[in-house]
């Protein structure tokens, strides 16, 4: 029981940071119909900027500080501006084809200018093991599942209370009737998108200490987000969440109790049984768009 | 006309090189009901965007309220004063009615006494706040039309863009949705609309506006409009007369 309770915690922590990738890439999808297929590489990229950074002589925290404001410019506003607009003139399916060539073209480059190999990287959160009512639990787990929900909670409060993310979710909801009642449509659309920026590096310094930052690792990080936004209903940031700790906890149980070596199969299983069972999602809405 | 509260000039626009509006030039009167008739693909709609910022203008100029608006946002046109209600449905239709009402003013300045003027518009509109908190999807065509009349109106306009109000309602609730309108004129908001339903509209509008080609073709009296044989022939007669 002890150490289903340590998996369970364990599960929280990946499905935590799940959690934030499938947020991010939903929030895309609903403003603006954006597939991002390099999601992943999007979480695996920052962690780079920071070990750069590190590397230059920059303090952890600055470092990271900085990863932060990069990810934001690059994987935010460029990825907009330079492949999104262009593309979606095109098409959805277009756009999505694009983005499935830039995680290519991430992945490849950093193994190229960077290493193939997979780098130490540095984190807040000491990984020491506390013991709890008989249970023990990594504290970097602990600290993942906090800042992931602590972050959660400031964006749903961003988009619920304030003005700006009202007005975000009405052009998730309809762009064309949220231009008639004046609000800037585009650059609400330009918010999501700085807004995965941000969750995609917080997720990068979240999961790089567990899982050392490697060119590879946005394979896995971009099917559990993309799979978790599905299996929670593809358009609600509630469903993402729900979808992402549901996919973290299955992972980690099923590679304690069936097999490490089917571990990666978890996510497909739940994503076909949703997809029979309730294709809208856990959380999701037939045909209908909303925040 | 002296001091009108609109005035397009020579206003040239279309969609990408496709030219619709046409040295497009009217003016129109403060605190009346002016209708818009004209064929279809004349341009009707495609000048209630040009004037709510929605397309980008080639050439020509638009004031409102003796300002310059030319190329202005919707948000700054609201917030001058114009709201604009397209043809079709224009609504949040998974949020509440309540929900879809707040939205309508969450981009425009703040409106300190919001809560009360939502509470005011529900008072007008019975129907309206027996479904202030469900879905605004279960709201019948006209109900839809009404609360997004409702939602420009907390805004307090003096100029409503109206696109085909009557578009799919009943004729009674086509009779009701004019009512309200006639009530705005009456509190002193100005309206300009598109109807197809043109006799009816004319009936209770003071001028009318012939659109054709994405040009002025007549402007007048609703009346003189009503009876002028060409006009008859060509808009109101047959199907586009008759009671839709
Ligand atoms: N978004 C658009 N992109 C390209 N062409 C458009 C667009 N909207 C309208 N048009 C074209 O512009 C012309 C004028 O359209 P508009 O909607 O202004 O006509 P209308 O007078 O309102 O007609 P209706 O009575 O049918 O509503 C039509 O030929 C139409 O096909
Ligand atoms: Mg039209």
């Amino acid at each position: 029981m002890a150490s289903f309770m340590s998996l369970v915690i364990a599960g929280l922590a990946t499905g935590a940071i799940y959690a934030l990738i499938a947020i991010g890439f939903s929030l895309l999808w609903q403003t603006s119909q954006t597939i991002n297929f390099a999601q992943g590489e999007f979480v695996m990229l920052p962690a780079f900027f920071v070990l750069a950074a590190i590397n230059a002589g920059a303090p952890f925290w600055l470092a990271a500080l900085i990863g932060l404001v990069i990810s934001v410019i690059i994987l935010g506003a460029m990825f907009k501006r330079l492949l999104v607009d262009p593309m979606l003139r095109h098409g959805v399916l277009p756009l999505a084809i694009a983005t499935m060539a830039l995680s290519i073209f991430l992945r490849e480059s950093v193994k190229e200018f960077y290493s193939a190999e997979a780098s130490p990287f540095p984190s807040f959160i000491p990984g020491t093991t506390i013991g709890f009512a008989g249970i023990s639990v990594s504290l970097q787990h602990v600290g993942v599942v906090l800042v992931a929900i602590a972050s959660v909670m400031a964006l749903t409060a961003l988009l619920d209370r304030t003005p700006i993310g009202r007005q975000m979710q009405a052009c998730a909801q309809n762009p064309d009737v949220a231009r008639i009642l004046g609000i800037p449509v585009e650059r609400m659309i330009m918010y999501t998108f700085l807004i995965n920026g941000l969750l995609v590096g917080i997720a990068s310094l979240l999961v790089s200490p567990i899982y050392l930052a490697k060119f590879s690792s946005g394979e896995t990080l971009g099917l559990a987000a993309f799979i978790a936004a599905i299996v929670g209903g593809f358009n609600r940031i509630r469903g993402a969440i729900a979808g992402g700790f549901l996919l973290g906890i299955a992972d980690n149980l099923a590679a304690a109790y069936v097999s490490t070596q089917y571990r990666g199969a978890v996510p497909l299983f739940l994503l076909i049984a949703v997809i029979l069972l309730r294709p809208q999602g856990l959380f999701g809405k037939a045909e209908e768009r909303t925040v | 006309m002296d001091n009108p509260l609109l005035k397009l000039d020579g206003i040239i626009a279309g969609y990408g090189s496709m030219t619709i509006l046409n040295g497009t030039s009217f003016e129109v009167r403060r605190g009346v009901i002016t209708t818009v008739i004209g064929p279809n693909g004349a341009g009707k709609s495609t000048v209630f965007k040009a004037i709510f910022g929605l397309l980008k203008l080639r050439a020509g100029s638009i004031h409102f309220d003796g300002q310059s608006i030319t190329g202005w946002s919707p948000r700054r046109l609201i917030e001058a004063g114009i709201v604009y209600v397209p043809q079709g449905r224009n609504i949040f239709p998974e949020m509440s009615v309540r929900h879809n009402l707040e939205f309508g003013a969450v981009a425009a300045a703040n409106i300190a006494d919001l809560p009360q003027r939502i509470e005011a518009a529900l008072d007008r509109f019975p129907a309206l706040r027996e479904k202030a908190d469900v879905q605004a999807s279960t709201l019948s065509g006209g109900q839809q039309k009404q609360l997004e009349i409702m939602r420009g109106l907390l805004l307090d306009p003096k100029l409503i863009l109206i696109d085909e109000p009557s578009i799919g309602l009943s004729p009674l609730l086509v009779q009701e949705t004019f009512a309200i309108l006639k009530e705005l004129r009456a509190k002193g908001v100005t309206i300009l609309m598109i109807e197809q339903n043109a006799r009816m509209a004319l009936e209770m509008s003071d001028d009318g506006l012939v659109l054709e080609l994405g040009q002025t073709r007549l402007h007048g009296p609703a009346h003189d409009i009503l009876n002028d044989p060409r006009i008859a022939q060509l808009f109101l007669g047959g199907a586009m007369g008759a009671a839709a």
